[in-house]
């Protein structure tokens, strides 16, 4: 299948790349089949993410996941980011082929990951 | 965007086809149509056109005509002469020394024979991409049938010791070992460096047309007079029993005009290719930092370079180049399908993550010094904005917002 234009306007220009000096929820996660590799950080505060950043190393689509993500993120609360799946996060990109899905789900991995380190207390109190 | 151009830097994976290659081969798609077994004037007609074009491919390669066998392309080809050859020597060993940086096809059929038994000797390469013959030598034992080694590199395009190796096996042969052949996989070489059968001392020898501006889809295996191969195509008397099925007449003329081409231009593009291949590396050099050159500098075809970026990954930036209208091609796993990234590059000694970010650069006689301004920009950006954002940069961006 051809990348839509979200999936070319994001790896062309990606949104929130770098990293937050003062970030509460930090994670960085590797896929182990091929080496991809997903860094995400949050800075969470009363419960809601303000502001996050990605780096990404690895496929375009892993790139493009990282960017659309942050984007999806801002200004949810935790308990709403908890929520969101691979299927929300393709839907945003416009899909990607079955080979490549594996970015998306990467990208919802490192984004629990961080969360469960950063807002244990906010996710138990749940 | 208006200043939108394609560039297309990928001729090692094809080449357009040259318009007086397809003027040429028209005619064969429409009117002069006749099959070239066939004994009436339309099959006669075709038949001296295949024969026409089978006398250029063995001129561009320096053998005689009847040395030449049209099949489908390069993988045909390797398959023909290795399980070919294979086949027919069987009696006399089991033996075949190849390379860690043959295409995909021959490392294929290798494998394939290994798993009927076959014993393959695999030489290394080095950290130059380049087979020493002294390995050869060593490789040789009295089983042993069949050398099967690349004459240049299809991702970093450096030049095989084949001469010298050639050579070696008519020394062999004199010293008794009389069932020792040597094949060659010229499908990158041709048509950009000189070849001659006769220097190189091959015994079989493989040729793609696309590679040299004519249509995908033919190719031919060169196979000395005398050498025996099994048929890996029966059901039919063409090519002299060596490869059954009906001549593609049409293709077979272009491969014919295209290797006359190819002969009569080579010096011509060769010095147009290098002189562009090493202005853009000279100013990739100048321009982008954490960088190696895959491959002997001095000892490689022309038009290819090889250079891996660190701290990014190849897809990445052949995606972002592409979006910009660069086309280049990658040993990054991802573009190709596979889990591991390029064999190649790993056979060098690098380490995954300069395997996962080289990219191959291969210039075309159509390229021009534009191009190379063109492809600098873009890639100069592509590579910076990616390494923003790769978590193995020191680059990234730390910031407070």
């Amino acid at each position: 299948m051809p990348y839509s234009n979200t999936f070319k306007d994001h790896l062309a220009h990606p949104r929130n790349g770098g990293e937050l000096a003062d970030a509460n929820a930090v994670a960085e996660e590797t896929n182990p089949v091929c080496g991809d590799r997903l860094r995400l950080s949050l800075r969470v505060r009363d419960g809601r993410i303000e502001a996050v950043r990605f780096l990404a190393y690895g496929c375009a689509p892993t790139l493009v996941c990282g960017s659309v993500l942050t984007e999806q993120l801002e200004g949810k609360t935790v308990a709403e980011a908890m929520g969101l799946t691979r299927k929300d996060l393709l839907d945003a990109i416009g899909g990607l082929p079955s080979r490549k899905q594996h970015a998306a789900a990467l990208a919802i991995e490192t984004l629990r990951v961080a969360l469960e380190a950063g807002c244990s207390e906010l996710l138990n109190n749940k | 965007m208006s200043n939108f151009r394609r560039v297309y830097l990928d001729h090692s994976a094809t080449t357009p086809v040259d318009p007086r290659v397809l003027e040429a081969m028209l005619p064969w798609l429409t009117e002069k149509f006749g099959n070239a077994s066939s004994v009436h004037w339309f099959g006669q007609e075709a038949r001296a056109a295949v024969d026409r074009a089978r006398r250029e491919v063995a001129a561009l390669i320096g053998a005689r005509a009847n040395e030449i066998v049209f099949l489908s392309g390069g993988t045909e080809a390797n398959n023909l002469a290795i399980r070919g050859l294979c086949e027919a020597a069987e009696r006399y060993g089991r033996h075949i020394i190849t390379s860690d940086l043959e295409h995909s096809s021959v490392r294929g059929i290798c494998e394939a024979l290994a798993k009927r038994g076959w014993e393959v000797t695999r030489l290394p390469v080095y950290d130059d991409g380049i087979v020493r013959a002294e390995d050869v030598r060593a490789a040789i034992r009295p089983e042993t049938v069949l050398i099967t080694v690349m004459l240049a590199n299809n991702e970093i395009g450096t030049i095989q010791p084949i001469a010298e190796t050639g050579a070696m096996v008519r020394e062999e042969r004199g010293r008794g070992h009389r069932h020792l052949w040597l094949h060659t996989d010229a499908v990158q070489a041709a048509g950009r460096i000189p070849i001659d059968v006769e220097t190189l001392g091959c015994d079989l020898l493989s040729l793609s047309a696309h590679k040299v501006y004519a249509p995908k889809g033919i190719g031919a295996l060169f196979v000395r007079r005398g050498v025996r191969l099994v048929s890996q195509n029966v059901g039919g008397h063409q090519e002299r029993e060596r490869r059954a099925g009906t001549e593609a007449v049409p293709n077979i003329v272009a491969f014919g005009a295209a290797a006359k081409i190819a002969r009569e231009e080579l010096s011509r593009h060769a010095e147009h290719v290098r002189q562009l291949r090493d202005r853009f590396e000279m100013r990739v050099k100048e321009s982008i930092d954490d960088i190696v050159f895959n491959g002997n500098p001095n000892q490689r075809l022309p038009h290819i370079s090889n250079i891996s970026f660190r701290f990014i990954e190849g897809e990445g930036l052949l995606i972002n180049l592409d979006l910009q209208g660069v086309a280049v091609s990658t040993g990054s796993a991802c573009s190709s399908g596979t889990l591991e990234p390029s064999p190649v590059i790993r056979a060098l000694g690098r380490n995954d993550e300069l395997a996962r970010g080289s990219i191959r650069f291969s210039f075309g006689k159509d390229n021009t010094d534009a191009d190379v301004d063109y492809v600098m920009d873009v890639l100069t950006r592509a590579v910076e904005n990616l390494r923003r954002l790769s978590p193995l940069s020191r680059k990234a961006i730390l910031e407070t917002v």
